[in-house]
């Protein structure tokens, strides 16, 4: 459904993205991962807009999203989460999902019911999203007032909020506990199984290996590797590309 | 200390403080725009002047009476807001500052050459009312016409404030000026909130136009000036992006401005509201209410 084809990202001289070609299937679990500064996050960065592709293009479900303003995408069916939180600090919990579900609902409203009708923070949508985040109780703190668990919970929800047909998940097992990585490892299946693609990149290897169905490789912004998690660490150019961190290596080996 | 004298401190203080509120709305609407933009529009209070200058068109042209030439104003002053942001900010590059800042400059003098041009320079009679109405409460006179600038400007601020907290309009408007990169992957189309501020804040500044206006009963494009720098003033004060602190900044200036006026007479008035502004970028250059924070 979503596919990526060539994608290059140059800044200046550096070559963070490097023609990298993706394509993730409807329903599945894909993993992207790869040492600090491999591209990963530039190619997130480059599917949801944030950045313009020096060369390639992106793809949902064979609509070319490659000239479309952030918005646009998001009204398409492409969600994310930041490897460095962006809430909306001064709005409540249940405001932080409204912002995304009325991003969503202004597509089909008219001018005055998408502008002026109030209380949206309310909807039936809106406490389920919070259940699914376990954030209920929270509902009307200050998002800028939560924890970082609790923050990473909330931009999920939030991005879960705007109905994508994909999630692109950036680091979301960041300073999170092994504990941690496991609940949120089965929040990504239930999300997967409520019919929502997921693109993760996460350093945790434990946690990619674990949940995807299949990953794909980045070195120096280039795609050198993609299959299954099993094939994926046997893969020689893999090992290698981790070698120059042993600490890498040995998780990689023991995930 | 003398009995007068403290009658007609308090009496300035009050004059002060209810005009105060249209400085109160221009502030805020420096602050909406720079909320959302990060920029500030130093035509705001040249474009608020010219919109005031269409309701009084009105009068020329069908001899409308006040409410219709308030109104007029207001919505003549929105739609100029809307031209501003065409102008200066939509197409202006994000990543130079300065482009629109300067652009904004040009406009103001743009609007004043225009106003002069097409008033010939000349004030034109503004419609007041309650002018003679005036409620005594011992030897402190509440004037009527500045009552109903208080008034109309207090219900301006209450109608704005459901805007932003009750609407997704203004959810949106608060979204983009916290995280405008995670709004617009929520779905907002930062470009449309934009516009609505500009429409939104211009709306603002009209009917501060339109009070200023009737609480002296003449239009002058002198105003402009005034509006624009006592509205900046109150900001600075208040703290650029908080609508609390414009609101407060607003009153300061209203009541300081009428304080010195009555201590040491119109010439010198400004002179002492501008050592105010010193003292506040020297001592508080964050404003009152200012946030640290920033946004990326």
């Amino acid at each position: 459904m979503l596919a990526l084809d060539s994608l290059s990202k140059h800044f200046g001289g550096v070559r963070a993205v490097d023609g990298i070609s993706l394509t993730l299937k409807e329903g599945e679990i894909f993993g992207l991962i790869g040492p600090n500064g491999s591209g990963k996050s530039t190619t997130i960065n480059l599917i949801t807009g944030l950045y313009t592709p020096t060369t390639g293009t992106v793809r949902l479900d064979g609509r070319d999203l490659t000239a479309m303003a952030q918005h646009e995408r998001t009204a398409m069916g492409v969600a994310r989460t930041f490897q460095n939180i962006r809430l909306f600090g001064n709005l409540t919990v249940a405001e932080n999902l409204w912002v995304a579900q009325n991003g969503h609902e202004q597509r089909r409203a008219h001018f005055l019911g998408r502008w002026f009708r109030a209380g949206g923070e309310h909807s039936p949508e809106i406490g389920e999203l919070l259940k699914f985040s376990r954030l209920h109780s929270k509902r009307d703190v200050q998002a800028s007032a939560l924890s970082f668990g609790e923050m990473r919970r909330l931009e999920m929800a939030r991005a879960l909020a705007s109905r994508p047909r994909v999630l692109l998940l950036d680091e979301p097992a960041a300073g999170a506990s092994r504990e941690d990585g496991q609940i949120l490892a089965e929040r990504i299946r239930e999300t997967r199984d409520r019919g929502v693609t997921v693109l993760l990149i996460e350093h945790m290897m434990e946690l990619v290996m674990g949940i995807s169905d299949r990953v794909a490789v980045l070195n120096f912004g280039r795609k050198i590797a993609e299959g299954s998690p099993a094939e994926v660490q046997a893969n020689a150019d893999v090992r290698a590309a981790y070698l120059g961190s042993k600490h890498k290596d040995e998780e990689l080996i023991h995930a | 200390m003398d009995y007068f004298l403290i009658i007609d401190f308090v009496q300035s203080l009050l004059d002060g403080l209810l005009f105060g509120t249209t400085y109160a709305l221009i502030g805020i609407g420096f602050t909406l725009i720079f909320g959302v933009m990060r920029k500030l529009n130093l035509a705001y209070g040249a474009a608020a002047l010219a919109g005031t200058y269409i309701g009084v068109a009105a009068t020329f042209a069908f001899d409308a009476p006040p409410p219709v030439v308030f109104l007029l104003s207001a919505l003549g002053s929105g739609a100029i807001g809307i031209v501003v942001y065409y102008c200066c900010f939509r197409f202006t590059p994000t990543h130079y500052p300065m482009a629109s800042l300067l652009a904004s400059v040009g406009m103001l003098l743009f609007i004043d050459e225009v106003v002069i041009h097409a008033s010939h320079g000349m004030p034109l009679p503004y419609p007041s009312v309650f002018r003679e109405a005036t409620i005594e409460l011992g030897d402190i006179w509440v004037r009527g016409d500045l009552l109903f600038v208080f008034f109309i400007c207090v219900v301006a601020m209450a109608v704005l404030f459901w805007l932003l907290y009750r609407t997704p309009l203004g959810l949106a408007t608060r979204a983009v000026s916290q995280q405008p990169r995670a709004a617009a992957l929520c779905g907002i189309d930062p470009t449309r909130v934009n516009l609505l501020t500009f429409g939104l804040a211009g709306i603002l500044g009209g009917i501060a136009g339109a009070m200023t206006a009737a609480a002296v009963g003449v239009l002058s494009p002198i105003i402009a000036m005034g509006l624009t720098v006592k509205g900046l003033i109150a900001v600075v004060i208040g703290g650029l992006g908080s609508i609390p602190g414009a609101i407060i900044g607003g009153l300061l200036v209203g009541a300081a401005e009428n304080v010195f006026l009555m201590l040491r007479g119109v010439t010198e008035r400004d002179i002492y509201v501008m050592l105010l502004l010193f003292l506040f970028l020297t001592l508080r250059p964050g404003g009152l209410f200012g946030s640290t924070a920033g946004r990326d």
